[in-house]
C-alpha cells in the first residue's frame, strides 16, 4: 500500500515532466522555419528565330499512376494532349546553299528538318480519375504536375520516333518550290543537307 | 488510474518523437510526413500516344520570347472548418511571334527583274507554351482541384502573352521577319528587295 502511494507521485512527475518537453518541443517546432529556398528569376529575354514550321502533330495520351502500398491505394488517371511543330531552321541557310543558274533555275539545299515546338496546352488536360485510400494522403498539386511532366516526357519520346520529320521535310520542300515558282523560276530543285530525307 | 497513467505516458513519449522528428524534416534532414505516406518516385504507366491530326502548316517562327514568373493565387478563403487554400508556382515558358505564311496568295508577291516586293500578313503571337515541366510548386496549401490548379496556369499563359507584348515581341518580330525575307531574297539573286508588313495590332 506504501509502495504504491509513493509510486503514484513519481509517475505523475514523470508525466509532468514529459508535458514539459512536450511544450519546448513545441516552441521549438513553430520556430524552425520551413526549409524553402527563394525561387531564382532569370531575365525575360526576346530572341530573334529564323525557323519555318511546315507541319503539326496534334497527339493525344492517357497518363495513368497507380501508387498500391500495404496501408492503401492511391490512383490517378489524366487525358492529355499535345500540338508538335516541326520544320527547318533558316539561319542555318548559307551563300553555298542557294545556287543560281542563269537566273532562271535554281537549287536550293534546305537544312535538315527538326521539331521547333512542342506545347501541351493545359485547357486541353483532364483529370478521368482520382482516388486514394483513407490512410493514403491525396495528391498533391506537385505530384500531378511531376505525373504530367512524365507524360510530356514519354509523347516527346514516341513523337520523334514517327514520321513528322519526313513530312516537315515534304511539306518544306513543297512550300519554297511553289514560292520560287511564283517569284518566277522555271526550273526548282530542293534538296536538303547530309542527303535525302 | 495506473493504465491511464501509462495510457498518458506512452502518447507522450509518442508526441515527444514526433516533435522530435518534424523540425528536423523541416530543416529537409529528413523527409516528410505526407512524403512517407506518399511512398517512393513515382512512375506513370506505358500508355500509346495516338496521333489525332496531322496539319500542314507554313509558319515562320521569328521572335521567342522566355519569361520565369512567379504566380501567387493569394490566400483563397474557404466555408468554415476546411482550411484556406494558397498555390504559389513558378511558370518558366515562352511566347512565340512571327507570321502564317499560308495567308499569301498569287498578289502578295510581285517581281520585277531583279526586283522583288512581298507583302505579309502582321506579325503575330503563334504560340505560348509553358508544359507540365515547366511549372513548379513553391508553396501549396489546403486542397487545390485539378480544375482550379489549370485556371491558375492558364492564367499565367495569358500574363506571359500580355508581358511579350508589352516587351514588343510583335514589333521585333516584323523586323527579324523583315530581316531573314531580304537575306534569303538577296542569296536568290535580287538586287531591291521591299518587305511589307502591316502594323500589328
Amino acid at each position: 500500500m506504501n509502495h504504491d502511494a509513493r509510486k503514484k507521485p513519481a509517475r505523475t512527475q514523470r508525466l509532468l515532466v514529459l508535458g514539459a518537453v512536450i511544450l519546448a518541443l513545441l516552441a521549438v517546432n513553430v520556430a524552425v522555419p520551413r526549409r524553402r529556398e527563394r525561387p531564382q528569376l532569370s531575365a525575360r529575354t526576346l530572341k530573334d528565330l529564323a525557323e519555318l514550321a511546315t507541319v503539326e502533330y496534334s497527339v493525344t495520351k492517357i497518363v495513368s499512376y497507380k501508387d498500391v502500398a500495404w496501408y492503401g491505394d492511391r490512383k490517378i488517371l489524366f487525358e492529355t494532349a499535345a500540338t508538335v511543330k516541326a520544320g527547318i531552321d533558316l539561319n542555318e541557310l548559307t551563300d553555298h546553299d542557294i545556287q543560281l543558274q542563269d537566273g532562271k533555275a535554281v537549287t536550293v539545299t534546305l537544312p535538315r528538318p527538326k521539331i521547333l515546338l512542342f506545347n501541351m496546352k493545359p485547357e486541353h488536360m483532364r483529370e478521368i480519375f482520382n482516388e486514394s485510400g483513407i490512410l493514403r494522403s491525396d495528391f498533391s498539386n506537385e505530384e500531378k504536375d511531376g505525373l504530367l511532366s512524365q507524360g510530356e516526357k514519354d509523347i516527346r519520346a514516341k513523337v520523334a520516333r514517327m514520321d513528322i520529320l519526313e513530312r516537315a521535310a515534304r511539306n518544306a520542300r513543297i512550300l519554297v518550290e511553289s514560292w520560287l515558282k511564283k517569284m518566277g523560276f522555271a526550273t526548282v530543285r530542293v534538296a536538303f543537307k547530309g542527303g535525302r530525307t | 488510474m495506473k493504465k491511464l497513467l501509462s495510457v498518458l505516458n506512452i502518447a507522450a513519449l509518442l508526441a515527444i518523437l514526433l516533435l522530435l522528428y518534424n523540425p528536423l524534416a523541416r530543416i529537409g534532414l529528413l523527409p516528410s510526413l505526407p512524403a512517407l505516406f506518399r511512398g517512393g518516385t513515382a512512375h506513370i504507366e506505358e500508355t500509346p500516344v495516338i496521333i489525332q491530326q496531322v496539319k500542314n502548316i507554313a509558319q515562320m517562327f521569328t521572335q521567342t520570347y522566355y519569361d520565369e514568373y512567379v504566380y501567387d493565387t493569394g490566400v483563397v478563403r474557404t466555408p468554415v472548418f476546411s482550411q484556406n487554400k494558397r498555390l504559389i508556382f513558378i511558370a518558366k515558358g515562352e511566347v512565340i511571334a512571327g507570321f502564317d505564311l499560308s495567308e499569301l496568295n498569287e498578289k502578295s508577291i510581285i517581281r520585277r527583274e531583279k526586283s522583288i516586293v512581298v507583302k505579309l500578313p502582321p506579325a503575330r503571337i503563334l504560340d505560348v507554351v509553358i508544359n507540365p515541366s515547366g511549372f513548379e510548386t513553391f508553396i501549396e496549401e489546403g486542397e487545390i482541384t485539378f480544375e482550379e490548379s489549370k485556371k491558375f496556369h492558364e492564367d499565367a499563359r495569358r500574363i506571359f502573352e500580355r508581358n511579350a507584348r508589352d516587351k514588343g515581341i510583335l514589333k521585333n518580330s516584323a523586323e527579324q521577319g523583315r530581316e531573314t525575307l531580304e537575306k534569303f531574297f538577296r542569296l536568290l539573286g535580287f538586287e531591291t528587295v521591299d518587305i511589307i508588313i502591316p502594323e500589328s495590332r
